[in-house]
């Protein structure tokens, strides 16, 4: 779980992007198992979205493996009325935003792609301050093997 | 006939002044070709960012009531000119030339001139 003051963060850098991009209708950040750590996304139930990313991203990692291409940097699909763009976001999260079919794509990858590290260094940040004293009492880790989680970036 | 790498190429050697160029697609805002630019000036970027200039004009454009079409547009900066012009060829719906242009070196009339040759003979 991502500690409350940094959900607070991420969901004011969605909030600003929104304002931001022209046709940019929602925009959610959900942790690569698919659960949701900040939305902000009027009409859309933010749950269901957050976990057909999580579904989408399996595959698309997947994918880039299978054929080569690396670690996994971004997805877009588009619909007959619009484009659903997921970026990675650091280790553990990934940037879902849902735009109208108008919108510059151009201008979509540069502003999710800089959202996308800003709010990937929010969240790993939390979670590596979160993990230390946890690691120091818990016992064994739940399962995350089938999620396929994110290349490890080099943190320096 | 020039192909877009073709395109950008002869735009770069030929328009003096040229440091940078690209053939935009406004319907997406993405770039199908870029030659030029660099660290310090993101061909990418300002494809994107004039995208959205194209549209604006034509939106005006449709809310004037003006029944015509954008040959091009002209950026005067400080030092720089920054020149859009639409394409008109087979294909080339939805496209435009982005020339960025120092304006210490380049002509403009001339710069104009030969990039309405090179949209001209381009075919994507």
């Amino acid at each position: 779980m991502v500690p409350e003051p940094e959900v607070r963060d991420v969901l004011s850098e969605l909030q600003r992007l929104r304002a931001r991009v022209p046709l940019l209708s929602g925009a959610l950040a959900a942790s690569t198992d698919g659960l949701v750590v900040a939305h902000d996304t009027p009409g859309v139930e933010a749950e269901g979205v957050a976990a057909l990313t999580a579904a989408a991203l399996g595959v698309a990692i997947r994918m880039t493996e299978a054929t080569g291409r690396g670690g996994f940097r971004e997805l877009l699909v588009r619909g007959d009325t619009g484009y659903i763009a997921t970026y990675a976001a650091g280790r553990s999260a990934v940037l879902t935003l849902l735009a109208e079919d108008r919108i510059n794509v151009g201008r979509l990858h540069l502003e999710g792609r800089r959202a996308g590290t800003r709010i990937g260094e929010l969240i790993d940040g939390a979670l590596t301050r979160a993990d230390r004293p946890a690691r120091a009492v818990s016992g064994p880790q739940p399962p995350a093997a089938h999620h396929g989680p994110l290349p490890h970036r080099p943190t320096t | 006939m020039a192909n877009t790498e073709a395109a950008l190429k002869e735009a770069m050697s030929s328009i003096e002044g040229t440091t940078g160029v690209a053939l935009v697609d406004y319907t997406s805002g993405m770039a199908l070709g870029t030659l030029g630019g660099g660290k310090d000036f993101n061909l990418e970027v300002a494809a994107a960012g004039n995208t959205d200039v194209v549209r604006a004009k034509l939106r005006t454009m449709e809310h004037l009531g003006i029944q015509d079409e954008i040959e091009d547009i002209l950026i005067t900066l400080g030092t720089q000119y920054h020149l859009i012009r639409l394409l008109k060829t087979r294909g080339g719906n939805g496209l435009f030339l982005y020339l960025v242009l120092d304006s210490a070196r380049a002509n403009l009339a001339m710069a104009r001139h030969q990039l309405k040759r090179i949209e001209a003979e381009l075919e994507v």
